[in-house]
């Protein structure tokens, strides 16, 4: 009876030890999308920090008969304090690897290969935490006011264990559904996008790393102040790939999931195979153990890739709570699309646009700017110069370096050579997300929804200055944002009104039709409030009708004081809206005027407009 | 001295297994992070067969086909039908995860986890410039310079070889060309698959003594060698291979043994900060 006893107070303890680290790593994989492979480590540097700190000096333990830092003495809760910061601190320089350029599985290589290298340098390292063979002895909070041994001290160890789970629980949820975590899952699903909108890329990743390693940390040091060793043995980096599998199957993006994943896989693993009689082989049910784990992966990625419990879509539009929008068939023509009110939408007043006197000054402006690719130069020494409060449209044959220059204009690429000036101040160097939050957005040519936010979570995503979306903000609560946020759905459901769109709401972004996306995409740099805005292609796909409505709307945004520069093909759209218009060839500006003038001059009708 | 005749060593296996490995990588995308346990498996292909009578240099025919035949059914049966879903390129890396431990540890449950060597002695010992090599580790690095001079007739000569340049520069312009892409990477991963079965065995006769684990951290290397010369670049992993393997085992003589492969880690995390396209390479690589 009672051994049954101490094996359920040891299953609660494994059960929320696993719970928190997977919770945390599913916060940086499910929610951020940084794919941790050495998460491992994380949870071991808890673990190394919470032991030695609660340890006595090593020289006077024990007759010395093992080496580590520190040694302090310090009563509970110091050391789990000290391995939460441990944790969080750890994380710092990998920020680098997780950056902004890097490919998501090149870093998360790097995090893979970081974790084998410290687990070498720790086993080898023996003055650090006593090398291969590890700490031991490591005292239990309270050890000298409780039996660490008895049956009351491990139930409440792990009722502690339990409640601090909850805790972070509810602290991660506090973040993910806040405007911070609408932010970290736009990164997720594309982060260029994001950056393009003005989020901070490196900081939201060191946000995430940092928070997920103190989490980490702490759970790490629940699990030595029970088990009372630690060593390399016990945080090779497959350890990593056995939470994954946990995320995985328990449902990426989803806290219950999470905890769902930590019961079913690393714990049930673990539990169940202590039931297995010894076989002749010692080796074998350990190696049949990871070839499960494998297995698991690739048969739940195939079969439910979204895990037992999927990611949540978040109904934030009120009136459509109730019932749930499906996504459009995909072979509904956008032609059948009732076009929504956009005539009577008063854009000026839904951007905030204030009054400005447009007096047609250079606000962008480019000199000899260039860009090559592994020798090959695609943009040419390229000077353009945009008005304020004028929609200048760009044109050109493919190929002829429109989106590139439109890319270097907004930071996306960085250019090779030139100087890119906005607003009288040079900005060659700046990154796109600076670029941004100065009022320089841009759009995508390819389909660049957040695929996993909803149609309005797009939207509302893009929106600046929210009060929520950083983790100071989101921590503080839905009670010191919400109300913003709330009005900020409400501009963004008027704006998906104007468009036709309002049906879609609580659609995910990434099961619209082709034109549909578009619009999304126009809709959301515009409510990023921009000053001047860069457009690739905006009408490729969208209802014509509804193409010059919007170049109607694109046109008093202008007359308000906006500025607009716009990439496009369809010819009309540059007829009737576009004043001045730049055509280029060949990576080289080709020549600048009304399209009537363009129409007389040679060179243009037979580099572009007869092909 | 002697420590630049193991590194030479070291690095011409590592050659022919970088080289596959970032074959594959160029002409599928695909981090294949179960390349390791594809060449620990071949070796035991090869070392079973060398226990039953076959001497070991027919037997390690026996470990290349089952790379070859290994690696190829590893895409065409794993990751094509990932990629063809569209996912993200992490899906298929934490796959290919998935995959290195079933490869592993299934390895691991049939043969048990004792260490084994191949049936060969070492030959007698050689003192060329200063360096002692003995016979077994001549014909390796002979077998070794002699694959990397067919992969570079392969790739510079061949018109499958322009296929597979063409297929990795770009692989829809390559299909709208004419090229059968398809094709070229089916053979792509057999070739490939050829070198990461030759290397696995060649490894496992170098070491001497091996079990199913043995290859799990040669990984590090590989990934390190790749990306000193550019993800993608057959080339760069050749100049990457030399560069590891030589600093490696230098590193182990003078430093200490222990720590020999830490070289690699820090040049893999230095590359992947700095400038994660390569020494020559560049951007437009990845």
């Amino acid at each position: 009876m009672s051994a049954w006893a101490f094996y359920l107070a040891t299953v609660l303890i494994y059960g929320a030890v696993d719970a928190m680290a997977c919770l945390a790593l599913n916060f940086e994989f499910g929610f951020a999308g940084i794919s941790n492979f050495g998460f491992i480590i994380f949870q071991s540097v808890g673990a190394y920090v919470a032991a030695v700190l609660s340890m006595p000096a090593a020289a006077s333990s024990n007759g010395g008969f093992q080496q580590y830092i520190f040694g302090w003495n310090l009563p509970w809760p110091l050391p789990w304090i000290g391995a939460a910061i441990a944790g969080g601190l750890l994380a710092l320089p990998f920020v680098f690897l997780v950056g902004k350029r890097l490919r998501g599985d090149f870093a998360a290589v790097g995090l893979l290969v970081s974790a084998v290298l410290l687990n070498v340098l720790v086993k080898n390292y023996v003055p650090l935490f006593n090398g291969d063979a590890g700490i031991s002895i490591i005292p239990a909070p309270f050890q000298s006011l409780w039996n660490p041994q008895g049956l009351g001290y491990q139930f409440a160890y792990g009722g502690a264990a339990i409640v601090l789970t909850v805790g972070v629980y509810f602290l991660l949820r506090r973040l993910t559904e806040s405007p911070y975590g609408r932010s970290l899952r736009a990164m997720r699903d594309n982060d260029i996008v994001a950056d393009s909108l003005g989020k901070n890329l490196r900081k939201q990743r060191t946000v995430t790393l940092v928070v997920g390693g103190m989490v980490a940390g702490l759970s790490g040091a629940i699990l030595v102040g029970f088990i009372s060793l630690w060593a390399p043995g016990a945080w090779g980096y497959a350890e990593t790939i056995v939470l994954f599998a946990a995320i995985i199957v328990g449902g990426a993006g989803n806290h219950k999931g999470a905890i769902l994943g930590a019961i079913l896989v690393p714990l049930a693993f673990e539990e169940v195979t202590r039931f297995i009689p010894p076989l002749s082989n010692p080796a074998l049910v350990p190696a049949l153990q990871w070839v499960a784990i494998g297995l698991l992966i690739i048969l739940f990625l195939w079969f439910r890739p979204n895990g037992i419990l999927p990611e949540r879509r978040r109904i934030l539009s009120g009136e459509h709570a109730s019932e749930p929008v499906a996504a459009p068939a995909e072979a509904q023509s956008d032609a059948l699309i009732k076009l929504g009110n956009i005539d009577e939408l008063n854009f000026r007043e839904l951007l905030r646009q204030e009054d400005v006197v447009n007096d047609h000054r250079v606000i962008l402006s480019c000199e000899g700017l260039t860009k090559s690719f592994n020798g090959v130069t695609v943009v040419s020494d390229v000077t353009i110069e945009v008005q304020q409060g004028r929609l200048t449209g760009l044109i050109g044959p493919n190929g002829a370096g429109k989106s590139t220059t439109l890319a270097m204009l907004a930071g996306t690429l960085p250019s090779s050579g030139g100087k890119i000036i906005y607003e009288g101040r040079d900005i060659t160097a700046l990154p796109s997300n600076r670029r941004a939050n100065l009022g320089l957005v841009r759009t995508f040519q390819l389909a660049s929804e957040f695929k996993k936010l909803t149609v309005l979570e797009n939207l509302v995503s893009a929106i600046p200055r929210q009060s929520g979306d950083s983790l100071v903000g989101a921590m503080r609560g839905r009670r010191h944002w919400g109300s913003e946020d709330h009005a900020n759905i409400e501009r963004a459901m008027e704006m998906l009104g104007g468009f036709g769109l309002t049906q879609y709401a609580d659609a995910y972004a990434g099961g619209l039709s082709g034109g549909q996306r578009r619009l999304v995409e126009i809709m959301r740099a515009l409510l990023a409030e921009p000053k001047v805005l860069l457009l690739d292609e905006p009408m490729a796909g969208v209802h014509p009708n509804l193409a010059h409505k919007i170049g109607d709307q694109l046109t008093r945004l202008c007359a308000g004081g906006m500025t607009i520069l716009m990439v496009e093909h369809e010819l009309s759209i540059m007829d009737a809206f576009c004043d001045p218009v730049i055509v280029l060839a060949e990576g080289m500006v080709l020549a600048q005027g009304t399209m009537a003038e363009l129409r007389e001059n040679s060179a243009v009708v037979e580099a572009y407009l007869v092909g | 001295m002697s420590s630049f005749g193991f590194g030479l060593i070291t690095a011409a296996v590592l050659a022919i297994a970088t080289v596959g490995f970032t074959m594959q990588f160029a002409v599928t995308n695909v981090l294949n992070l179960a390349y390791g346990s594809v060449m620990i498996n071949s070796a035991f292909v090869s070392y079973y067969l060398n226990i039953n009578g076959v001497t070991p240099w027919v037997s390690l025919f026996g470990g290349v086909v089952t790379g070859s035949v290994v690696s190829w059914a590893l895409n065409r049966f794993i990751f094509t039908p990932f990629q063809r879903r569209n996912l993200a390129p992490i899906t298929v890396v934490i796959v290919a995860l998935g995959c290195d431990l079933v490869g592993t540890f299934g390895l691991q449950a049939i043969v048990g986890g004792g260490y084994v060597s191949f049936r060969q002695s070492p030959g007698k010992e050689y003192h060329i410039l200063g360096m002692f090599l003995s016979g077994l580790q001549l014909i390796i690095l002979a077998i070794c310079v002699v694959i990397l001079g067919l992969v570079h007739w392969l790739l510079k000569y061949t018109r499958l070889g322009k296929a597979m340049r063409a297929t990795s520069a770009n692989p829809n312009l390559a299909r709208n060309s004419g090229v059968k892409v398809q094709r070229v990477i089916s053979t792509t991963w057999l070739i490939s698959g050829a070198l990461c079965g030759l290397a696995g065995t060649v490894f496992a006769m170098n070491t001497g003594v091996f079990e199913a684990t043995s290859a799990q951290l040669y990984i590090v290397l590989l990934l390190a060698a790749m990306f000193l010369g550019g993800p993608g670049e057959p080339y760069g992993a050749m100049f990457g291979a030399l560069t590891i393997g030589l600093s490696t085992e230098i590193s182990a003589a003078y430093i200490s043994p222990q720590y020999k492969e830490v070289i690699a880690f820090v040049a893999l995390l230095g590359m992947l900060t700095f400038r994660p396209y390569g020494i020559f390479g560049s951007e437009k690589t990845i």
